[in-house]
């Protein structure tokens, strides 16, 4: 038993939410998707490529104040353009960012953050990336005052780390603006305790899932 | 130019008047109370009934301070005595964040929902929650609006809105119903304005600085602002009321795919209000949220039955529950759903927890300033004599029968072309409609010819009134 304390300390309080929520999993087009349902009702769904491990979509959904349901939010990957067209010409979207607009991407390799802004045609010179000053953020400006940009990386932040400057880079390249973010230690020790866990669970293959009948 | 704005305003009010129709009580804009709640004899619509009057602002009063819960209020007096006006007096000088239901006695019978649910949702749609809730808002300055037909003509617009901030610029796509607003609201390049993106609605927050001199976009009432910093998209703290049923509904919902197959929330589990209650009760104590109670007007309430009677005095007993009015015409009848008789149609328990306002008939005078209002509320010019016909014709019928001679007579003066109406116009009206005493003295003569006659109809009279 206090063997067991030991390892529980040892763990980051995100790895812990993570492991002590309800998981279900699932292979599906060479990924494998994980829903979470934590303890307060917010639910969670990463998916990792089955080849590299690599974290390709991470989205939340949070309870709104009153108790309703609120839509996905995207913390990586990259959102479906057709959905938001449809969601237009059906009318349960009154508003979108016109596809011709830059598009924010968070997309990590294993070893760093990175977000990749597309439709960004500006040289490199015009752009200016900076830790922010509390170093909970990264701010990106542009010098001809078109592309304004908050990134946050809430990872960081839920194992409560401030964010270096030296550990910031980005290059310019096809109309678009690259930006990395090495991640620290924890982070990346964090990723390899977790990836173990998920490859133990016991996960459906596509075509069989069950569909219980209440 | 100030006079042509001038004369663009006269139009746009008439406008907006117009989507308004005419409706019994539109005429009541407040209790017409001064400040130490004594009743102006004629003011905000309401006349006469002055001790009324003044009883329902104390009333208003103790609601506006918040603090009595599960009081209850009666307002009892014969048909046509501005007993529902009274009420919406009162639902009009409230503030606007208190809810105000209003029903009548016999929406709660539904084949779908129970008698006690109907009540207990008509209960907790009166009481407001003012919460903090986050919302994400797009602010900026219009930099370009361009909405377009499709070229053949038919179809639905295309519409793009690209707003900007002192650090950026992003062009969207809008929807139809966006366009619509836009519009509508007369967005145009220079505005800053919000969108709320849950419920996309426009604001506009006034003109940018950068604008100030573009001399002739402006009025004497433009707003200049500050081109806003930073990102476009924003969180911001909202605060709003909602009401308790409200926040039952959303967390009632079916969630997932089984969603599909449950239509109507229907009848709402009481241990979702129980969680509800014990939520609202944390907030409360956390200081997140502030509890409005409102007031729910039942109006016919003898329709209601005993069993209801009996479930409105264990909901007064809850420390959540809103003020209750309600109006009656009836006097010492049988109360439904049983043999006995009581005042009111209420039972003896239930009673002895009111307040009873009674409204007294109107005198001659205070008709005569109730038709005067209707007719300016109706648009209606009237001659002294023409007006004084109609009093006589509402003392000696009904109030009710007189206000609607007003605008079948003025229909009838326009067809003559005249500009007011007339005695002769009032005359005509009166022969082609009648009322209803003259309706039942027809009956009686004719009564034989009539299909399904029943002779004896001096008894049948009293029936009727009962049920």
């Amino acid at each position: 038993m206090p063997t067991f304390n030991i390892t529980m300390s040892e763990l980051s309080p995100w790895v812990e939410t993570l492991k002590s929520a309800r998981k279900t999993a699932l292979i599906q087009d060479g990924r494998r998707k994980i829903h979470f349902t934590l303890s307060d009702g917010t639910e969670l769904c990463e998916e990792y490529e089955i080849k590299t491990n690599d974290l390709v979509v991470r989205k939340w959904r949070r309870k709104s104040t009153l108790g309703g349901v609120k839509a996905w939010e995207l913390e990586v990957g990259e959102s479906d353009v057709a959905s938001g067209m449809s969601a237009l010409s059906l009318g349960t979207q009154q508003l979108i960012e016109s596809n011709s607009n830059p598009v924010c991407i968070r997309r990590d390799t294993r070893r760093a953050f990175q977000w990749r802004i597309r439709n960004l045609p500006y040289p490199l010179t015009a752009y200016q990336v900076t830790v922010d000053d509390d170093k909970h953020g990264i701010t990106i400006r542009t010098s001809n005052k078109k592309y304004f940009k908050k990134l946050t990386i809430p990872d960081m932040e839920r194992s409560r780390l401030v964010l270096d400057s030296n550990s910031l880079t980005f290059a310019h390249a096809n109309n678009t603006l690259i930006v990395q973010f090495k991640k620290p230690k924890a982070i990346v020790d964090d990723q390899e305790v977790l990836l173990e866990e998920f490859k133990k669970m016991k996960s459906t293959k596509d075509g069989d899932v069950e569909c219980n009948q209440s | 130019m100030a006079a042509a704005s001038t004369v663009n305003k006269v139009q746009e009010v008439r406008e907006v008047t117009r989507l308004e129709r005419i409706g019994a009580h539109s005429h009541v804009r407040g209790l017409g109370l001064n400040d130490d709640l004594e009743p102006r004899q004629v003011s905000q619509g309401m006349v006469g009934q002055l001790a009324a009057r003044r009883a329902a602002g104390v009333i208003l009063e103790m609601i506006k301070e918040g603090k009595i819960a599960g009081r209850a209020l009666l307002i009892a007096g014969q048909p046509g005595t501005g007993k529902t006006a009274i009420a919406m007096g009162m639902s009009q000088a409230m503030s606007r964040d208190a809810p105000f239901q209003a029903m009548a006695g016999s929406e709660i019978f539904s084949l779908e929902m129970s008698k006690t649910e109907a009540l207990t949702q008509a209960f907790r749609k009166a009481i407001g929650v003012r919460i903090k809730e986050e919302t994400e808002m797009i602010e900026g300055e219009v930099v370009e609006v361009s909405v377009e037909r499709p070229a053949t003509g038919t179809g639905a617009k295309i519409g793009k809105l690209t707003l900007k901030t002192t650090d950026m610029e992003t062009i969207f796509d809008l929807g139809q119903k966006m366009i619509e607003q836009i519009t509508k609201e007369k967005i145009q390049a220079g505005d800053i304005i919000t969108i709320d993106k849950a419920t996309g609605k426009i604001s506009k927050l006034g003109r940018s600085f950068t604008r100030a001199r573009d001399y002739d976009a402006t009025d004497s009432q433009t707003r200049f602002v500050q081109c806003p910093e930073g990102e476009l998209q924003k969180r911001k703290e909202v605060v709003h009321t909602v009401t308790i049923h409200e926040i039952d509904v959303i967390n009632s919902r079916t969630q997932g795919f089984l969603a599909l197959f449950s239509g109507d929330t229907g009848e709402i589990k009481s241990e979702v209000r129980e969680q509800i209650n014990s939520k609202v009760a944390e907030w409360r104590e956390e200081g997140k949220a502030e509890i409005i109670p409102g007031v729910l007007f039942i109006d016919e309430v003898h329709m209601l039955d005993i069993e209801c009677f009996s479930f409105l005095n264990r909901l007064l007993e809850s420390d959540m529950a809103p003020v209750l009015i309600m109006a009656t015409n009836r006097g010492i009848t049988r109360i439904r759903g049983t043999n006995y008789q009581s005042p009111h149609g209420i039972p003896i328990d239930l009673l002895d927890r009111l307040l009873i306002i009674a409204t007294t008939p109107y005198s001659e005078k205070e008709t005569k300033q109730i038709l005067q209002i209707r007719c300016e509320e109706e648009d209606v010019e009237m001659e002294d004599q023409a007006l004084a016909v109609l009093t006589r014709i509402g003392m000696e019928t009904s109030l009710r029968y007189a206000i609607q001679l007003i605008t079948a007579s003025n229909l009838v003066s326009r067809k003559r072309k005249g500009t007011e109406v007339s005695v002769e116009d009032i005359k005509k009206v009166y022969s082609l409609f009648i009322d209803e005493s003259r309706s039942t003295t027809f009956l009686k003569e004719y009564q034989e010819e009539f299909m399904f006659n029943e002779v004896k109809a001096a008894s049948g009279d009293a029936v009727a009134m009962e049920t």
